[in-house]
């Protein structure tokens, strides 16, 4: 640090005097500080990737299932669209992670002091930074089908199981799949604010997305399953389902009364977090 | 203009900050003066509405920080070094925040070169050391080329010739006419680039006034005599209305009377000195003086140091937290 440090200050040379904090600059703030992180491309990398990873894999099983009676009446009739979104079991956590990331990597670097000191009202901050996480997740959701579909689409050809684009359940499935990310981004979003921490928002998150929906699949008890049926990973298999197969055979809300079920996880999610971060010293 | 009118803030029962008021006034560098835990850094954090007060209010020109249209053209602030994402590159870093106010990336290249970054701008922070992580804290606190600054410990980390820029720099700020308030543990740093010092211990304002009344009040001026007729001296000095205090047999600290005097007296009575030296206190000693009793962790050697080579002078203009 040797370089003309010792230059005078022109604290007044050039700033235009139109300078006003406003939604739209708190947007372009959060989008910038979003894409000038490696850790953002690597986790969207990783949500691409276990999508067209998992949708080949489903699709393998669909092209064995039509050619082999045996495995096909083990699998049922399993929607052919199911190979374009299963990827989202996996591809659930990445995004959590993304929406983790955005606010609690704020607090383990002391950055959200720099952002709550921009945005003293601080609840537009938030809501920049959900705005953006869900639009992101919600496209690479339907970055990582297109994919799949184009990855999975000779494979599937022979047997012509291909996904018809055209078909409006094909395309609910797939808005669906992509919705269903962008909801549980956001609801990590919800609760990387309130625990402010990494790793604890990411155990949680995987507790509620994994191991709560594990664990209520060995009981049996019925109201178990009644409460079972609103964790988000059930949510979302209710959304992308179309046959009675698609869900396992387990007993899942429908898919209009999953999203809403979804969107209220998450708006309870991010209602919590404005209230806790309104109120609490940064 | 920032004032602050019985702030209090609580941390269950500890009271970090207790029910202080003051007011800085623009147009000069306020130094902002306490030891480590007296409450400095939780003050300016109340000032940016980063921590909720328990009591009290603060303003800044006029409005509660977070009340401003446009906060960061009102207030600029290093509150720490490193309130930074560390994955993200020093230039990223300044243009999201100037992307919230709708300043023009022009400016974000005019900070970074005033604040000499340029040939680490494009790194990520992470890698920063603590004084490019200092002069990043300045260039964010300095874009929205804001009417007050708010500057908790700028030299932390900084080398001399940092220092000097960050001393330069707060002094050309205030020449404008703008509000800087720069806080310090180091008197010396304070003494050299502030008006105007508040000093605060535990949680309360030990003294409030210009740079030249708090190192004249807190200074002493006193002188050793070694001599081997001490007590003879003694009982001379003190008739002639002088304090003396003795911690060694032949070893003198006088008080009231200059060097001269003593010297003559001396010769006057037949007295033999070994030793005449006049001693001023030096302004850390001033400041120790004044925070003698607030400072949150004292070691052993700092409080023999301060009951033993200065006393608090009962006229001391800032003696209501020097005595004891």
């Amino acid at each position: 640090m040797t370089a003309a440090t010792v230059s005078p200050a022109r604290p007044t040379a050039s700033r235009k005097p139109s300078a006003r904090l406003s939604m739209g600059g708190i947007l372009k703030s959060e989008w910038i500080k979003f894409r000038s992180l490696r850790s953002t491309w690597w986790t969207i990398g990783a949500t691409v990737v276990v999508m067209v990873l998992f949708s080949l894999t489903m699709a393998a099983s669909l092209n064995f299932a039509a050619s082999e009676p045996e495995m096909a009446a083990e699998m049922g009739n399993v929607s052919t669209v199911q190979a374009l979104v299963l990827g989202y079991v996996f591809a659930q956590l990445a995004v959590a992670v993304l929406g983790a990331l955005i606010i609690t990597g704020e607090y383990s670097t002391g950055m959200i002091r720099s952002t709550l000191s921009a945005v003293p009202t601080r609840l537009p901050a938030l809501a920049a930074k959900a705005a953006i996480i869900g639009v992101v997740t919600f496209v690479v959701g339907l970055i990582g089908i297109a994919l799949s579909y184009l990855a999975t689409a000779p494979m599937l050809s022979g047997n012509d199981l291909v996904p018809d684009l055209g078909d409006p359940t094909v395309q609910r499935v797939i808005l669906a799949c992509a919705g269903y990310l962008a909801l549980v981004a956001l609801i990590a979003v919800g609760v990387g604010t309130i625990m402010r921490h990494s790793a604890g928002s990411i155990f949680t998150l995987v507790a509620l997305l994994f191991v709560l929906p594990l664990v209520a699949s060995f009981l049996s008890q019925d109201w178990v399953q009644d409460i079972a049926k609103f964790l988000p990973m059930n949510l979302g298999t209710a959304m992308m389902a179309v046959t009675e197969a698609d869900t396992g055979g387990v007993d899942v809300l429908t898919p209009v009364g999953a999203t809403v079920a979804m969107a209220i996880w998450a708006v309870v999610s991010l209602v919590a977090a404005g209230i806790v971060l309104k109120r609490r010293d940064a | 203009m920032i004032e602050a009118r019985g702030l209090t803030k609580r941390y269950g029962p500890k009271t970090a900050v207790d029910g202080i008021s003051f007011t800085v006034q623009p147009g000069q560098v306020t130094g902002f003066l306490g030891p480590n835990g007296a409450g400095k850094s939780t003050t300016m954090r109340m000032i940016m509405g980063l921590d909720r007060p328990s009591a009290g209010s603060v303003t800044v020109n006029g409005q509660p920080y977070a009340a401003h249209r446009s906060p960061l053209t009102e207030v600029g602030a290093l509150l720490d070094a490193k309130a930074v994402h560390t994955g993200r590159s020093a230039y990223n870093h300044l243009l999201a925040m100037a992307a919230t106010h709708n300043i023009p990336k022009t400016r974000v290249q005019e900070v970074i070169e005033m604040t000499g970054l340029q040939s680490v701008a494009k790194k990520r922070v992470g890698g920063f050391s603590l004084g490019m992580g200092q002069r990043l804290g300045i260039a964010s606190a300095l874009l929205g080329d804001p009417k007050t600054l708010i500057l908790d410990e700028p030299v932390n980390g900084l080398d001399p010739e940092g220092v000097l820029w960050v001393r330069n720099l707060a002094r050309y700020l205030a020449s404008e006419g703008r509000t800087v308030f720069l806080s310090s543990h180091l008197m010396s740093e304070v003494a050299q680039t502030a008006d105007h010092i508040i000093v605060i211990g535990r949680g309360k304002i030990l003294a409030n006034a210009p740079v030249k009344d708090i190192v004249d009040g807190g200074a002493q001026h006193s002188v050793r005599v070694r001599t081997p007729q001490a007590t003879q001296l003694a009982e001379l000095l003190t008739r002639g209305g002088a304090t003396v205090t003795s911690d060694e047999p032949s070893l003198l600290q006088i008080t009231g009377t200059e060097a001269a005097g003593i010297g003559e007296l001396a010769a006057a009575s037949g007295i033999v000195l070994h030793e005449l030296t006049p001693v001023t206190s030096t302004l850390e000693e001033a400041y120790m003086l004044l925070t003698a009793d607030s400072v949150e962790y004292q070691t052993e050697s700092a409080a023999k140091h301060v009951g033993h080579g200065v006393d608090a002078p009962a006229d001391a203009p800032i003696s209501e937290g020097a005595q004891r």
